[in-house]
């Protein structure tokens, strides 16, 4: 046993809650160690002294206070809720009314615009030429080449460039030349 | 209703003599069933215990008296929170340390910012200036108060488990619940505080000729 074990041992020991082997082994530390029996002996004093500490008592007109602010607390009024439908539109006041407006107006226009530009990248494919194709499956331009039926002919055979079968459906002006076109 | 009770201090004693026989259990399953008179009788046994539990927190006759109040108000209006599985002096216990604590906390973060604001000359502050006296009265009132100082310099961790077992004399057992900390973690804190508590006291053994 060291000195840390015997001090986290004291409370045990005071309390009997330490089995014959233990309690031999710190008896024994103790002989051997003076000041930790000192030590012991001085817990022992403070918790005698702390349980002989004098009983703190209520005041004599303790229950009458508290039997009166239980009678306050049966008979308190309930909090009313005052209302004022005058400055209301529909259940909000005039400046979170037009916060909300506001919001609605915002959200409604920006999600328009949004709209709105999607659509033209649905109907226009044509008008890419061929300059860039996405070929990723699965991506919306794929999902429309696909509903082409001009293109869904030419992707019978899948060993055959898809790139190039759809430059050939495509009004290109010249403007774009395919590698295996110049063959 | 309440007020009628009291006043009939005849009545009062008579109904309290009979109901010595039931356990703090019974009293509040019987309050909870409309009994009001056993609330009297649970308030009859636990006042002055709490009273004594929480003024070893505070160190203050009248914040006490509030806390105790508060706790008993409390033990009114949330009647049916108790349930049976617990003991009843653990759940008031329980209700009257967070109360404590609550009150200790603020008074703690009140005495930070007024201690902040006084100069260096005025924080000089010691143990109350009561000398030990040949006259036992003054002597025993001297001690306490530097057992009770000691208690006041020991973490709120500390001093919840020291004064609910030292002071109060609760089993392990309801100590963890109040506490609401394991076991093992309320031995250890006792025997900390203990520790703890004889570093404060050491010169007290000169004083007493123990």
């Amino acid at each position: 046993m060291d000195r840390y074990k015997f001090e986290d041992s004291i409370s045990s020991y005071l309390e009997n809650e330490m089995n014959l082997k233990e309690r031999q082994e710190f008896e024994n530390y103790m002989d051997e160690n003076p000041e930790a029996k000192s030590l012991l002996e001085n817990v022992r004093n403070n918790i005698h002294l702390i349980k002989e500490m004098s009983q703190v008592n209520t005041s004599p007109d303790f229950i009458n206070k508290l039997f009166n602010r239980i009678e306050y607390e049966k008979n308190r009024p309930l909090k009313k809720i005052i209302e004022k439908p005058s400055n209301t539109f529909f259940g909000f006041s005039p400046l979170y009314a037009s916060l909300m407006s506001v919001l609605v107006v915002s959200f409604v226009s920006i999600g328009l615009t949004m709209w709105s530009d999607n659509i033209p990248s649905t109907i226009s494919l044509p008008e890419l030429k061929g300059s860039i194709v996405d070929s990723s499956p699965g991506s919306p331009s794929n999902i429309n080449l696909m509903n082409n039926q001009d293109l869904v002919a030419t992707n019978v055979d899948s060993s055959i460039d898809s790139t190039i079968n759809k430059s050939k459906n495509l009004n290109l002006d010249g403007k774009v030349k395919f590698v295996k076109n110049k063959r | 209703m309440m007020n009628q009770l009291l006043q009939n201090s005849y009545f009062q004693q008579l109904k309290m003599d009979s109901h010595l026989k039931y356990t703090d259990e019974d009293l509040i399953e019987r309050f909870q069933n409309g009994d009001e008179q056993a609330y009297v009788e649970l308030v009859n046994r636990y006042r002055d215990r709490l009273m004594n539990f929480v003024y070893r927190f505070t160190n203050d006759s009248e914040q006490s008296e509030d806390i105790v109040q508060d706790t008993l108000i409390k033990l009114y209006t949330h009647k049916h929170y108790y349930k049976k599985i617990a003991k009843f002096s653990t759940w008031i216990y329980t209700i009257a340390a967070n109360y404590a604590k609550t009150e200790l906390r603020k008074k703690k973060n009140r005495k930070t910012t007024n201690l902040s604001q006084m100069s260096s000359e005025e924080k000089d502050y010691d143990l109350p200036a009561v000398q030990p006296d040949t006259d036992k009265a003054i002597e025993n009132e001297y001690l306490e108060k530097r057992i009770q100082a000691a208690i006041n310099t020991l973490p709120l961790h500390f001093k919840t488990v020291i004064i609910l077992r030292d002071i109060q004399e609760l089993s392990y057992d309801e100590i963890s619940n109040i506490a609401e900390v394991p076991l093992g973690t309320v031995k250890s804190r006792i025997n900390r505080a203990r520790i703890q508590l004889q570093k404060e006291l050491k010169d007290i053994k000169k004083e007493k000729n123990y």
